[in-house]
């Protein structure tokens, strides 16, 4: 294929903004999928994704469309709209020389759609706006032009306007990304150069590389190497995808497709890296890849104590498929052997958890989630802290320093003053207010990462009904009074329930931490002291009453198989349970660390 | 589970039961069904007994054991039968079985609506030893909330019949910490039925079990429970009474004179076989436990077609093993571990069962005293939390299956 004839683009969008379904009505019109064959959100293969409505891994896809008389070949790739996957929106666009920029033309432009329109522009890509839903009554597709010039600075007067949901002005975005899109600009006579944007595992064939092919061109047989990691390897298999996965010999300059060898292992390949022909010519290496930051920590332990192994195993094969967080053992004295696990984001720790406990039956106790922090040496030198369990006696460092992130807040005009108030309860500093239309603000606040995983996400959205929309990145650690708020139960130290607060904030929240283990934390046969302590002070603290009275009156012959069953079952719900010290405490309790577990979500 | 044939579905044929086993007899039919009552009973009409004698004749003929050293005749009400009827089934019983020459204690369930002197007597004839009264309260606006037919004094009538017919072993049956009942009013009750001076009281703290009338009525909010602590004082305030009249407390809800314990009942509490007849009723020979079918249609059916249990499960050493401490806790006798394991068949060299008991006496929950672990008084109103812990050493059950 000519170069000319190839356009590469990608649809970004705010979650729910209908880039599934855009991309199902662009599949079915250039007739890559039969209509038959349809089902809602074709590109999201993972059971996860389809449950949750939401796209997790990049996708990419090979259309055909007709413009003027000529065949044009479209490659799609899809990206995740939510912000842990920020990383992996931008390793698609590198792919790209344009993007679509769907934006609701009900709810308007939202933290994602600038977050990652701003990516776009910063690939030099091509931003084409699209509004979406025009079909809702509610639409209001001129404010939200608007709101698109304003909040990314792009033109929008010429937006299209389409609904996925019913076709209309489907086959027009598709003329306009052969008009409007720049042709790839690569050599295809240049020395190979490919650049890996994604990587998956097939139980089947292993790992799958998804390739942009810049110069050159890549034939079955050849063999490559991969010049980040100079690893070498064959070219078994060299096709593109339709969206099925479509063996065609060779991808040439400007193509998207994928590439099989026989690697293993995720971690073998190296998203971002540049592959080219094993003792080929001399070529300079793509910009590209860079490790992801974890920006959130929690750890896994497993239920039955003795399964240390078995979740191991449960670990390494889920990171066949998802190199994108880390895990390493840890011991807790209250909860033994485990793993901590770092993760892009809470939406990607709870995505991990879910898979370990559906893909691998994991029954899993897991802490709450806690950042990075860094502690200052008194020679200068700093050292991270990943677990409040890890964090010295305080005459051991001269200062704690704490991640902190960039917020920015797309909000309802009316909303304003509530989510001031809350970002001032979250410890956050003003930095900027922006008016994007009349009715939309948005606001930009520097918060602590910890405040942000703590409830704020969960207040913005209570408070805004729903419409207010997040997106931050980490900008700075900065030094803080912060201190470490330990729990005791039955005067002994669980550190598992420890977290960091600032020392303003410890007494308030120690007390809304011993509150909710009250609650979630069943009687016993004796009393059970919870207190929370900063040092050797205790800020705060209840007690469980002893249960009382736990007795079956009547228990003849023909009862005893049905009591015992009762009995059993409750003897079940306590296998849930981790035993410390003489006191069991339910799985969830180790969640009551985190302030949204407080509303009883 | 319903053809002939069908115990081969445990796995392997269960045994006949070995003479001596107690043997219990159920009568479903009732003048009314109690609002709390989770027993297969019904309000029966006449011809509701038709041809029940003989079915039950029919039964134990196949699975009575001979010469049974207890009988418990229970319900339901087994005096609702008419007396003719009454001496069909014990007459037949004896044949079947020789009941009257082995049996030790003998046990009718009555309500006061259908006990008389005339009824009393006969059941003395026929071989009854012990009549259990179902008085459950001296309250009129107690009985009328449990849904009795019968007030107080008609209680106290069918007391003092059974006593002028020459019964000796008197039990009465009583219910405490109903919803809106008194604390005090309830010991006064206790006070009176002590002044009519049975030997044995059945005391028990009322329960909300499932399918009972009482617990959808706790459900749609219409009634409550008394509250732990309240509860708990009623619990307490029984056994101090009944002990302070000279009863003991020998199960959690069982009190007696001296040497006056249910016999029959006391096999349940030591893990021990039993052969149960009649529809609901249920068994334990070796390591089984089956039941019969919850319905008088089903039942009868299954008794002509000479039909395999209802149910059945086998448990395996350990699972029995719990289960054992689970149930002889539940007496003042308390649990010997060596005897616990010969119950249950467990041979294995580590004994999970004691480690348990152990750490409860540390708990403060059992005391040991001359080899054998019985509850505190503070493990007692515990029973049930206390007795998780011995299940929880148990295995699941090798076998369950229920049709």
């Amino acid at each position: 294929m000519d170069t000319q004839h190839i356009r590469n683009f990608s649809i970004v969008a705010h979650i729910d903004h209908g880039k599934s379904t855009l991309a199902d009505r662009m599949l079915e019109l250039t007739g890559a999928v039969e209509q038959r064959d349809m089902r809602d959100q074709v590109l999201d293969d993972m059971e996860l994704e389809r449950e949750r409505g939401i796209t997790i891994k990049a996708r990419a896809v090979t259309i055909w469309h007709e413009y003027r008389g000529e065949r044009y070949q479209l490659n799609l790739i899809d990206t995740p709209g939510h912000v842990d996957f920020h990383y992996e929106v931008e390793k698609s666009l590198q792919a790209c020389e344009g993007a679509l920029l769907l934006v609701d033309a009900a709810q308007g432009v939202a933290a994602q759609t600038v977050a990652n329109a701003y990516l776009a522009i910063e690939g030099d890509l091509t931003v084409l706006p699209v509004l979406n839903k025009i079909d809702l009554v509610h639409a209001r597709p001129d404010e939200v032009a608007e709101e698109i010039e304003h909040s990314i600075g792009i033109d929008a007067t010429g937006a299209m306007a389409i609904s996925a949901k019913t076709g209309k002005g489907v086959s027009e975005v598709l003329d306009a990304v052969i008009r409007e899109i720049p042709p790839p600009a690569g050599d295809p006579d240049a020395p190979l150069r490919a650049l890996i944007f994604d990587a998956i595992y097939d139980e089947y064939r292993g790992i799958i590389v998804y390739l942009r092919v810049v110069d050159g061109r890549i034939e079955r047989g050849e063999r490559i190497r991969m010049m980040g990691t100079d690893k070498t390897y064959d070219a078994v298999e060299v096709g593109c995808f339709t969206p099925k996965m479509k063996s065609t010999g060779a991808l040439s300059a400007g193509e998207v497709g994928y590439f099989i060898s026989n690697i293993k292992r995720l971690g073998d390949v190296k998203v971002g890296d540049t592959m080219t022909h094993f003792r080929g010519p001399e070529v300079e290496m793509l910009p590209g890849y860079r490790e992801p930051t974890h920006m959130v920590f929690a750890d896994f332990y497993p239920t039955a104590a003795g399964d240390f192994e078995g979740l191991r195993e449960a670990l390494e094969t889920l990171s066949l498929s998802d190199s994108s967080f880390s895990y390493e053992p840890v011991t807790s004295d209250a909860l033994g052997f485990g793993f901590r696990c770092g993760f892009l984001g809470l939406l990607h720790m709870e995505i991990v958890q879910q898979r370990l406990e559906r893909e691998h039956d994991m029954d899993m106790i897991q802490t709450a989630p806690t950042v990075t922090y860094k502690i200052r040496m008194e020679d200068g030198t700093e050292d991270e802290i990943h677990s409040p369990g890890q964090l010295p006696s305080p005459d051991k460092y001269e200062g704690l320093l704490e991640p902190i992130a960039r917020a920015t807040l797309l909000i309802p005009a009316e909303y304003v003053g509530a989510l001031m108030q809350i970002c001032a309860d979250h410890r956050g500093t003003y930095v900027r207010q922006e008016y994007l239309s009349t009715t939309r603000v948005q606001l930009t606040y520097d918060i602590p990462l910890a405040e942000i995983i703590y409830d704020f996400y969960d207040k913005l959205k209570s408070s805004t009904r729903g419409y207010g929309t997040l997106n931050y990145e980490i900008v700075d650690f900065r030094e803080d009074d912060l201190v470490k708020l330990v729990i005791l139960v039955n005067r002994e130290e669980v550190d598992a329930l420890s977290s960091i607060a600032h020392r303003e904030q410890a007494e308030q929240r120690g007390r809304s931490i011993i509150k909710k283990l009250r609650k979630e934390i069943p009687r016993h046969m004796f009393e059970v002291s919870l207190q929370a302590a900063v040092g050797a002070r205790i800020i705060a603290r209840e007690n469980i009453a002893a249960l009382r009275k736990d007795v079956t009156a009547k228990c003849y012959g023909g009862d005893i198989t049905r009591k015992r069953k009762l009995l059993e079952k409750q003897k079940a719900g306590k296998r849930r349970m981790r035993q410390i010290g003489n006191v069991e405490i339910p799985q969830k309790a180790f969640l009551s660390v985190l302030g949204s577990a407080a509303e009883g979500k | 589970m319903k053809t002939a044939g069908d115990e081969s579905s445990t796995g392997s044929s269960i045994e006949p039961p070995r003479a001596g086993t107690p043997l219990y007899v159920h009568v479903p039919f009732c003048a009314a069904k109690c609002h709390y009552c989770d027993f297969y009973s019904f309000a029966a009409v006449a011809t509701d007994s038709e041809g029940f004698v003989p079915l039950l004749m029919r039964e134990a003929e196949r699975r009575a054991p001979l010469e049974p050293t207890t009988v418990f005749v229970g319900g339901g009400t087994p005096t609702w039968l008419s007396i003719v009827d009454l001496e069909a089934l014990f007459d037949g019983l004896d044949r079947i079985t020789g009941f009257r020459r082995s049996a030790a204690e003998v046990t009718v369930e009555c309500n006061p609506e259908s006990l008389d002197v005339a009824k009393a007597a006969r059941l003395l004839e026929l071989g009854a030893t012990r009549l259990s009264i179902g008085v459950q309260s001296l309250r009129p606006e107690i009985l009328e909330s449990f849904g009795r037919v019968h007030g107080p004094r008609q209680a106290f009538l069918a007391f003092d019949a059974a006593r002028t017919a020459g019964f000796d072993d008197l039990n009465t049956d009583l219910i405490y910490a109903a919803p809106g009942q008194d604390i005090d009013d309830w010991e006064q009750d206790l006070e009176r039925v002590l002044g009519w001076g049975p030997t044995h009281v059945s005391a028990y703290h009322l329960a909300f079990e499932p399918g009972t009338a009482f617990e959808r009525w706790r459900q749609e909010g219409k009634l409550a429970r008394a509250g732990e602590e309240l509860e708990l004082a009623f619990f307490e305030r029984t056994h101090a009474r009944l002990r302070s009249a000279g009863f003991e407390a020998y199960e959690l809800s069982n009190f007696s004179l001296s040497g006056r314990h249910c016999l029959h009942n006391v096999n349940y509490w030591e893990n021990g076989p039993y052969v149960g007849l009649g529809p609901s009723a249920v068994s334990r020979v070796g390591r089984d436990r089956f039941g019969n079918a919850r319905s008088l249609e089903t039942w009868r059916a299954d008794v002509l077609a000479q039909a395999g249990p209802a149910w059945s499960e086998r448990l395996s050493p350990r699972a029995s093993l719990g289960e054992t401490w689970w149930l002889g806790l539940r007496t003042t006798r308390g649990v010997s571990p060596e005897e616990a394991r010969a119950t249950a068949g467990f041979a294995d060299e580590i004994d999970p069962s004691l480690a348990e008991a152990r750490a409860l006496v540390e708990q403060g929950l059992l005391a040991e005293r001359d080899g054998r672990f019985a509850l505190t008084s503070r493990g007692l109103p515990l029973a049930d939390a206390v007795a998780v812990r011995f299940l929880e050493t148990a295995t699941a059950p090798e076998a369950v299956h229920e049709s």
